[in-house]
């Protein structure tokens, strides 16, 4: 192994090669994660929405083999935007007391209603649901595999095939990137604000010349081994067992089961 | 066919990346089959530029390259690359896929063969690179020995009867040469004819059965290792050094310790039957 990267793209990419659901058939998954995500936000309902969040992690952990501590280590991210949007939603500014609830600041009032605070808390949960769905995805599914889902969806050619070699440049880049970064901090390119303003200008310029000779050699390499304008590569068969489709029908139903069930004790 | 007709010339190839200076100036090279040839000279000297013409990916301003006697002009020129495969001097250069198995398939792919001989292909390019465990991988995460391995089974599962290496043992750690050293002693031994670029001398002296040395886009000197390592006005035009082996050899002559009508002895084990 050349290196175990703990952030950025590199825990995310190497995430997925070492999921445990990565020879689950990427089609299949791609379905299970959409329809659960419709069904998410179709439902409108905290208790589907939390079965949603509660059982997604459930599978990664189980299934995945994801600790859960890095699950929801990656939860987080979303989780702060959210938290942000909702507070917009859970909370109103006026000049006058106003509310259920609310705090006397020295020129306007914070107020909040018990309607209001459930309409945010049911709209985190949703969006959580919904993040967890595409993170069954995300974290299960390689960049690789996931243009040939798109491929088969028929997406135009061109756009697949470009996300491919942008996926393998993200990696070449962000490699080169990083040995200039060394080599620049090993002449004190970091030291103070103003060196580092220039030593970015200096590698970003660089990276800029290097991407566009890099360009011409792939494309020499690429004719090289009879390349005629399509991209295509050999796609591992991951079969598609029947368990699977039987469990997704199972929890498909049990969510909506549940929102039934939810809809008629609230009503 | 007659038997001896050679698998790949160049004849009088001439190329310009600019249309002022001649990278290759009228090359004429004829490789024979299962030849091990060592291509010699200087950084910027055209071997890069013969690979992609001999390939097929340039065409040339002048001359032309004949597969098997034949011609490859105009559109057969992109035929070449099916028979004739390159190993790019750096892997990062050469890999496109994210998964190793992909990589490896790419060739294959585009030679438009059936799913089940592509899948056969890739398997046997694996194995033989010993890349099995590797295969759903993807290149970012492999170090540059075995990245390097990925790029010769790329061309393996090609299966071209000419494999073009650019400088493979560049950036290679010793157990990476030596690797790589066993890995030539094979394909050799399947019969795959081998053109290596090099610097380094004493492999291309040990290695090859036939050597060419070019200087400024020409071919100055063409011949067996001793020959050419022989060739003072060679060495001195393209700034090559003799292989350490071959000097210590001249110096035992000189003192007239081996016999001095033996040929020079290409590793250290055959140099010391030799002196006793």
């Amino acid at each position: 192994m050349a290196r175990s990267h703990a952030h950025g793209a590199y825990a995310i990419d190497r995430l997925t090669h070492d999921s445990g659901m990565g020879g689950w058939n990427p089609a299949f998954k791609a379905v299970l994660a959409l329809g659960t995500l419709v069904i998410c936000l179709a439902a409108d309902c905290m208790a589907v929405s939390l079965a949603v969040i509660v059982s997604l992690a459930a599978l990664q952990r189980v299934k995945g083999g994801l600790p859960l501590g890095t699950y929801l280590g990656l939860l987080r991210v979303p989780l702060v935007f959210l938290l942000l949007g909702c507070l917009a939603v859970a909370f109103d500014l006026s000049r006058a007391p106003a509310g259920d609830w609310y705090v006397g600041l020295r020129w306007f009032y914070v107020c909040t209603t018990a309607g209001q605070l459930a309409a945010a808390a049911a709209l985190l949960l949703k969006a959580l649901g919904a993040v967890s769905a595409m993170y069954l995805l995300a974290l299960t599914t390689t960049a690789s595999e996931l243009t040939g889902v798109l491929r088969r969806a028929h997406l135009p050619p061109l756009l697949c095939e470009l996300m491919y070699l942008i996926y393998r440049f993200i990696f070449v880049l962000l490699d080169t990137h990083e040995r200039m970064h060394t080599a620049a901090d090993a002449r004190l390119g970091w030291r103070d604000f103003r060196t580092a303003c220039r030593s970015f200008g200096g590698v970003a310029g660089n990276l800029l010349v290097l991407a566009l000779r890099k360009s011409r050699v792939y494309d020499d390499a690429m004719d090289a081994r009879g390349y005629d304008g399509t991209l295509c590569f050999l796609e591992e068969d991951k079969p598609l067992r029947r368990v699977q489709l039987v469990w997704t029908a199972v929890f498909w139903a049990a969510l909506l089961l549940l929102r039934l069930v939810a809809r008629q004790k609230g009503a | 066919m007659a038997v001896d007709t050679p698998v790949l010339q160049a004849r009088g190839l001439c190329f310009s990346y600019d249309g002022r200076t001649n990278a290759l100036d009228s090359v004429s090279l004829d490789i024979r089959a299962g030849e091990r040839l060592a291509v010699l000279g200087q950084n910027g000297a055209g071997k890069s530029t013969l690979f992609l013409c001999l390939n097929g990916v340039l065409a040339p301003t002048a001359g032309e390259v004949l597969l098997h006697g034949q011609p490859m002009r105009g559109k057969r020129r992109r035929a070449l690359c099916a028979q004739v495969g390159i190993v790019f001097q750096q892997a990062d250069d050469q890999i496109i896929a994210s998964t190793v198995a992909g990589e490896v398939s790419f060739g294959p792919m585009n030679l438009r063969l059936p799913r089940d001989e592509v899948v056969r292909r890739v398997d046997r390019a694996l194995d033989c690179m010993e890349l099995q465990p590797l295969r759903s991988r993807p290149p970012h995460e492999l170090s540059g020995g075995e990245k390097k391995r990925v790029t010769i089974a790329d061309i393996l599962a090609m299966e071209s009867e000419v494999i073009l290496f650019d400088e493979p043992g560049a950036s290679l750690d010793p157990a990476g040469e030596a690797r790589l050293e066993g890995v030539l002693e094979r394909l050799s031994g399947a019969g795959k004819t081998l053109v290596i670029a090099t610097h380094d001398m004493g492999f291309a002296f040990r290695w090859a059965t036939r050597a060419v040395v070019f200087s400024g886009g020409r071919l100055i000197a063409d011949g067996t290792p001793e020959e050419v390592f022989r060739n003072e006005a060679a060495l001195a035009a393209a700034h090559l050094k003799k292989p350490a082996m071959l000097e210590v050899f001249e110096l035992l002559r000189a003192r007239g310790l081996v016999p001095a009508d033996a040929p020079c002895p290409k590793t250290p084990a055959a140099l010391e039957r030799l002196l006793k």
